[in-house]
């Protein structure tokens, strides 16, 4: 059949230039190069650009992404606008995938979430963002009439999406308030997955490896009853421990 | 945890993927201009597969003008030149960072 040959794009030499930098050079080794060339670039031309591949995260190695976490944290001190519209952009990004829920997005989306992931790593985004995102994606789009299509009852993407994050940097909330903010989280999240019935074996074991490395003495509930009663003890152990500090601070108040 | 009165940067998503940023601001200044302190726009896209909207990010002086910003913006609907309609949603933003405003010169 006639066909034009397929035209290769053209990319100007600069962009030419951040694509090697990002994509081929950069490595453990030179990362601190790649950062100190990034930084020599004319950054008013080229700003929207260096977004665009950093976004592009998904199509790198996965094991390469912390390494693209750690240069938005390492430009963060030049270029703040930059380093907070990355934050901006991830977050973005998982939203849209919640909308859409494309089946030929999710491999992007798992990228994403450890992205964010990363990101909180390298002390770029608050652990409130985090468990911002993770109570997002155990709600989004439930209570309307959408829910059967954004989380139909056998799809267990979702599941993924969160030990794609948890698995990334869970393991720093273990102490202080974070670690009771997850604590909270994960009887949630057994809510969730005990909603979605049977679990496909793979997500299970990752599931089960989830709850071993974060909390190995945490209770896996096996019934929606049961989690349900330990959040109905939740909220009235928060009621008690609010009611608590109240009544401590009039006291205060009154010394 | 943050209470919804220290919040002050919001997004606004599903705007016109067409729409400029100079197009937006002018009705943005209308009712708010010299009441944020930080504006960012991101231009959607249209390509065959599929549509992006556009995004704008605001931060407001006043946590108190957030509500009045979503009060007036929130489900207003932009139309394009072609038509189509988009219900905007406003939001605050999941992450609350803004760009300092003094930051060093890179030395490089």
């Amino acid at each position: 059949p006639e066909r034009s040959a397929r035209v290769a794009k053209v990319r100007p030499p600069l962009h030419q230039y951040i694509r090697k930098l990002l994509f081929s050079d950069l490595d453990k080794s030179t990362i601190e190069y790649v950062l100190r060339q990034l930084r020599k670039l004319p950054w008013n031309e080229c700003e929207p650009y260096l977004l665009k591949c950093f976004m592009k995260v998904y199509k790198g190695k996965y094991g390469q992404i912390h390494l693209i976490a750690s240069l938005a944290a390492g430009l963060s001190r030049y270029h703040d606008e930059f380093a907070v519209a990355i934050v901006d952009e991830v977050l973005e990004e998982i939203r849209v995938g919640l909308e859409l829920n494309d089946y030929g997005m999710q491999q992007r989306r798992i990228a994403y979430m450890r992205f964010l992931g990363e990101l909180y790593n390298y002390e770029h985004v608050d652990s409130s963002v985090i468990f911002e995102t993770l109570y997002l994606i155990l709600i989004f789009g439930h209570g309307t009439s959408e829910q059967d299509v954004l989380d139909p009852p056998e799809d267990c993407f979702r599941i993924r999406l969160i030990i794609t994050l948890l698995e990334t940097c869970g393991h720093y909330f273990d102490r202080g308030s974070s670690k009771r903010k997850l604590d909270r989280f994960l009887i949630h999240f057994q809510r969730y997955i005990l909603s979605k019935g049977a679990l496909p074996l793979d997500i299970e074991f990752d599931l089960q490896d989830l709850f071993a490395d974060l909390r190995p003495n945490m209770v896996r509930y096996t019934s929606i009853e049961e989690v349900n009663a330990a959040l109905v003890e939740l909220e009235e152990h928060d009621r008690i421990v609010s009611a608590d500090k109240a009544s401590s601070e009039k006291h205060s108040d009154t010394e | 945890m943050k209470g919804a009165l220290d919040r002050t940067k919001v997004v606004l998503r599903h705007l016109p993927p067409s729409i400029s940023e100079a197009a937006l601001l002018a009705q943005i200044d209308a009712s708010f201009a010299g009441r944020y302190s930080w504006f960012s726009f991101r231009p959607g896209k249209i390509s065959h597969k599929h549509i992006s909207y556009s995004r704008a990010y605001i931060d407001f002086k006043n946590p108190e003008d957030v509500l009045v910003f979503a009060d007036l913006f929130n489900g207003h609907v932009f139309v394009n030149e072609k038509g189509s309609q988009f219900k905007v949603i406003v939001e605050y933003a999941p992450s609350q960072r803004v760009p300092r405003q003094w930051f060093k010169k890179d030395g490089r």
